[in-house]
């Protein structure tokens, strides 16, 4: 039908066209075009947004000032080196001149303001750069500012905290600029020896010299979302390689896929993420346990016999909880954190920081997933060399801040594949075994579902190994023991019997300290009662464990191995 | 006067602004979508602007797209419709800001009766009836049933942080109390980790009963009597009639009376519905106040002899209202069901698509507001409504025959429709004797169809 025919013009009142007095418009300053998407937005709503555009999602720049309102306790910034002199150390024609230009327009004196604030009420050392001063290019200043703030940190065991956002190295300073990467990295190398954490916060852009320096060296890198990280800038490296670039090469989703990141948080929630990562590595963290700590009781409680092919049963079935049900159970604030700094992030491996009875731990856990969705993206918990690295790597900073470990064993095996072999995976495992040993803190693993082999051991070399009652451990899956002993797959139950892989032959081996009981096979939905026993017992352990001296703690340790 | 409107909405809505504005002589300024680049609303406008893709976000709700079209355009005043930005406070403090005349009430007013506890406050103190309920947390049961008793069986006792569902009991007696509230606590506990709860007094079985009010800029208010709106579907209105069975004279007065004070007390200016719950016992309780011109709105037309939307065009204009409480007059019986594409034989699942053939139905007492025409394709991102048949006759028995009558004689074809499934309710026994409650589609078969709780 052809629309077009209607009726259609308006007879307009003469008397209704005297125009109003005041002409409707829009006020200056009321709309700006954002960046990315082009379209029109209304700057109050993208200030109330975090200087996130409501349409796009587009993360604006911040300047440094607002930056530290967004993320210190009120009033409680105190900044330190607001006034250096003007550093020209090539005699470059010009530049003091722009700085000073600068300085004014942005009533800062460089491109990076640092002091010391409270966080959460956690007292750090801030630095945040502002991107308005020659793109925030990292000269002898900034590098300056840095290491004294560093410094500094370091002598007052503060943390640190730093905003990056550059583009690197300033030209205009030449290799002076260069050294800044050194400098800043060795401040930081001090500042880390002495125990002392630093969380590097990389936003949109991170470039160049600042990347290969000060931003890359957190024990826990941040980003916030979509920002540019590179060390190259994606326009050179076009240009060198005379090819396009994939769709979001380079931001900090691609970082964290190839295990360069700790976590993408979003603006809203960085000053609650950072505020709780410095209270979990405070010195003297609030001990806010509750008064439940009753001695783990010895329930009298004996196990109906099952045959052991029925134990591999409940241990693959689908009902049964894997390692991230645990965590609410068992933890209070998990943070998960990322990545093996090397290759990749592996999702069968799942790491992060969490709250015991108001104590840090480092929490690892080997992750199946529910239902096939998830198994699929959690490979089935079978875990590839970048997840044992990025566990072995977590372990090592729980050994950095005196935490000690817990690891939540479950998976048919390591990963198998061309992949996986490639990038080592038996010298990541045996990494991990040679490493853990040695490892200063308390290591408690409990396998919860299936321990298959030389994947699981590489979590379990633990000051105590325990299993729930309806788990297994073993050497190799019955399918794979069957087929090896007896070239014959389908015998795999009659393999389960002679493999000594439930949680009671374990222990009557010695290869295990405790049997979680299950009062009747567990599942998502009755995990409760199991749960308040398992609890009891984890704190029984950490607070036996936890009173050891070193000495000790790895002489058993050793031993317990030793004599297996 | 208003010079030139924008209207900011689509379908059958605009369509219907766009017809007031013609006969008052304002200019129309239509908004569109790309996906609404042929719907009716576009083409009969004096002018239209579009305003970005298909998605509601990117167009129909997109402000800086609204406001820059209505700079452009030269016009002097928005009407947001229903749905969309129309109960959006910041839109209207926007249009305040830019020197527009917004089509409703002042932006704080919005605000500040889309803050459900602000307006609760509003309404008590004014003395409009609300629900009653406790004020503070409850934690342990003692309290709880104290506070029941005083709020009046039945009562429902709901998680503070509840939702879906968990963590709410109903207790019909004092005996039921403890158990129901234990109950609700430890879902509560376990869903939501908290055991705080509210309790509130249990409206059983009510109807949706709301009264259209209209406010000048003077202060006049005058109330246009109530829409029965108790045929819903998952809080979704179907049908709508006025005047409500279940309203005598007396209540009328009564609920209109309070109605008239809530839009007093909200410092309300332009058309605005106050929603109640009327209980068996012919008690009401405020429920909330809708800021905005209606969909049902055409049923008090016909009862009033009104024109709403040229009502609150004059309003806008900052002209007083022309007549007062005493002039309105409540005559005959109007009811509106509302056509919509989906099935109900397919548990309402949406059907869009293109309508091949349209034949739609017309005589004495009898209106269609729509916005569709033959050929039309029905676009996959907005609503499922394609029009509203509103009848009016003497009395409800008659209005009931006349819509039967005219339901049988709408063709829509190429996609799925409701009509069959309307035609089934007027048949219904019960909704002819005009017992039924918000509950009807759940407790009664239509057409073998029986609406699944929600």
């Amino acid at each position: 039908m052809k629309l077009k025919y209607a009726f259609k013009r308006t007879i307009t009142n003469s008397s209704a066209s005297a125009r109003q007095e005041t002409k409707p418009e829009v006020p200056d300053g009321m709309l700006k075009k954002c960046n990315a998407c082009k379209g029109a937005v209304f700057v109050d709503e993208v200030k109330k947004n975090n200087y996130i555009c409501p349409h796009c999602g587009n993360y604006f720049r911040i300047h440094a000032r607002r930056r530290i309102e967004m993320i210190a306790d009120e009033g409680t910034f105190e900044e330190w080196d607001s006034v250096m002199p003007i550093s020209n150390p090539l005699s470059y024609k010009g530049y003091p001149d722009k700085v000073k230009k600068l300085q004014e327009k942005t009533g800062l004196d460089e491109a990076i303001v640092t002091g010391r604030a409270k966080i959460g009420g956690v007292s750090a050392v801030l630095g945040v750069c502002d991107s308005r001063f020659l793109m925030a290019s990292m000269g002898e200043n900034v590098g300056e500012k840095i290491v004294r703030a560093v410094e500094k940190a370091t002598e007052e065991r503060l943390p640190v905290v730093l905003f990056a956002c550059s583009g690197g190295a300033r030209m205009q300073e030449g290799i002076v600029s260069l050294m800044q990467m050194a400098k800043t990295s060795a401040a930081l190398k001090r500042h880390s020896d002495a125990g002392l954490l630093y969380i590097s916060v990389l936003t949109n852009p991170t470039t160049g010299g600042v990347t290969a320096s000060f931003a890359m060296l957190g024990d826990i890198i941040l980003a916030e979302p979509g920002a540019l990280i590179g060390f190259a800038g994606p326009r050179v490296i076009e240009q060198t390689i005379r090819q396009k670039l994939p769709k979001g090469f380079q931001k900090s989703e691609f970082l964290l896929e190839h295990g360069f990141i700790d976590q993408i948080v979003e603006r809203k929630d960085m000053k609650e993420t950072l505020a709780q990562l410095l209270k979990m590595h405070c010195e003297n963290a609030a001990d806010n346990r509750d008064e439940k700590a009753e001695q783990a009781n010895k329930e009298s409680y004996s196990p109906a016999k099952k045959s052991a092919w029925e134990h591999v049963l409940l241990a693959r079935s689908k009902e049964r909880p894997t390692g991230k049900d645990y965590i609410p159970w068992l933890f209070d604030h998990f943070l998960e954190l990322h990545g093996d700094r090397l290759f990749g992030d592996d999702s069968a491996l799942i790491g992060g920081i969490a709250y015991f009875d108001g104590k840090p731990v480092t929490v690892i856990i080997q992750e199946k997933g529910n239902g096939t969705k998830e198994n699929i993206a959690y490979n089935f918990g079978m875990v590839s060399p970048e997840g044992y690295r990025k566990s072995l790597r977590l372990m090592k900073q729980a050994e950095k801040f005196g935490r000690p470990v817990i690891c939540l064993v479950d998976t048919p095996g390591a990963f198998c594949g061309l992949e996986a072999e490639e990038r080592g995976q038996g010298e990541a495992i045996a990494r991990n075994l040679f490493e853990l040993s040695g490892l200063k803190v308390p290591i408690l693993s409990i396998v919860i579902g299936e321990g298959g082999s030389g994947g699981a051991l590489a979590l379990a070399v633990g000051d105590e190994v325990w299993m729930m009652e309806n788990s297994i451990y073993s050497i190799l899956s019955p399918e794979g023991f069957a087929t090896i002993l007896w070239k014959d797959s389908t015998k795999a139950k009659e393999a389960a019997e002679v493999m000594k892989l439930t949680a009671s032959d374990l222990k009557d081996l010695g290869m295990i300290e405790q049997i979680i009981p299950e009062k009747e096979p567990l599942t998502r939905e009755n995990m409760m009662e199991t749960m308040e026993v398992l609890e009891k017992r984890v704190r029984g352990f950490l607070d036996t464990y936890c009173a050891y001296d070193l000495e000790k703690l790895l002489n058993k340790r050793y031993n317990r191995f030793r004599n297996l | 006067m208003i010079r030139k409107l924008l209207i900011a909405n689509r379908g059958e809505i605009a369509v219907r602004i766009i017809r007031a504005c013609r006969e008052m002589g304002i200019e129309a300024v239509a908004v569109y979508s790309e996906a609404d680049k042929d719907s009716l609303h576009t083409q009969l406008a004096d002018e239209a602007v579009c305003i970005g893709p298909g998605a509601s976000a990117k167009s129909y709700l997109n402000m800086e797209s609204i406001i820059s079209a209505a700079i452009i355009s030269g016009a002097d005043a928005i009407h947001p419709g229903f749905g969309f930005l129309s109960e959006n406070a910041r839109f209207a403090q926007i249009c305040e800001q830019c020197n527009l005349i917004f089509v409703g009430p002042p932006s704080q007013v919005i605000q500040n009766l889309g803050n459900k506890q602000i307006a609760r406050n509003t309404m008590e103190a004014a003395g409009v009836p609300v629900i009653p309920g406790t004020t503070e947390a409850i934690l342990d049961v003692q309290t709880g049933a104290r506070e029941a008793d005083r709020i009046g069986y039945p009562v429902i006792i709901k998680a503070a942080l509840g939702g879906g569902g968990k963590g709410m009991r109903t207790a019909f007696s004092p005996e039921e109390f403890e158990l129901a509230f234990l109950t609700a606590q430890k879902e509560s506990q376990i869903a939501f980790g908290d055991g705080t709860m509210y309790i509130e007094h249990f409206v059983e079985h009510p109807r949706h009963i709301e009264f259209q009010i209209l406010a000048d800029s003077q202060g006049n208010v005058v109330h246009l009597g109530e829409r029965d709106c108790s045929i819903q579907r998952n809080h979704q209105k179907m049908i709508e009639e006025s005047p409500s069975m279940a309203v005598s004279e007396e209540l009328r007065n009564q609920m209109g009376m309070a109605a008239v004070k809530a839009a007093k007390a909200a410092h309300y200016v332009n058309a605005g519905t106050i929603e109640f719950l009327l209980e068996k016992t012919g008690k009401f309780y405020f429920m909330e106040m809708n800021t905005r011109i209606q969909v049902e709105h055409p049923v008090t037309e016909w009862v009033t002899g009104l024109d709403l939307v040229k009502e609150q065009l004059k309003i806008a204009s900052g002209q007083p209202l022309s007549f007062s409480q005493k002039d309105i007059q409540i005559q005959g019986h109007a009811i509106e069901c509302r056509i919509n594409a989906e099935n109900p034989w397919k548990n309402f699942r949406p059907s869009p698509g293109t309508i091949t053939d349209l034949h739609l139905p017309g005589g004495q007492g009898i209106r269609v507001d729509t916005g569709i025409y033959s050929g039309y394709q029905i676009p996959p991102y907005y609503d499922s409504m394609l029009a509203k048949l509103i009848v009016h006759g003497n009395n409800r028995e008659e209005a009931i025959a006349k819509m039967k009558s005219a339901l049988g004689e709408v063709i829509i074809q190429g996609v799925d429709t409701n009509v069959d499934y309307q035609f089934e309710i007027m048949n219904d026994p019960d909704y002819q004797k005009g017992i039924f409650d918000i509950g009807f589609l759940e407790s009664h078969q239509i057409g073998g169809v029986k609406v699944n709780e929600a």
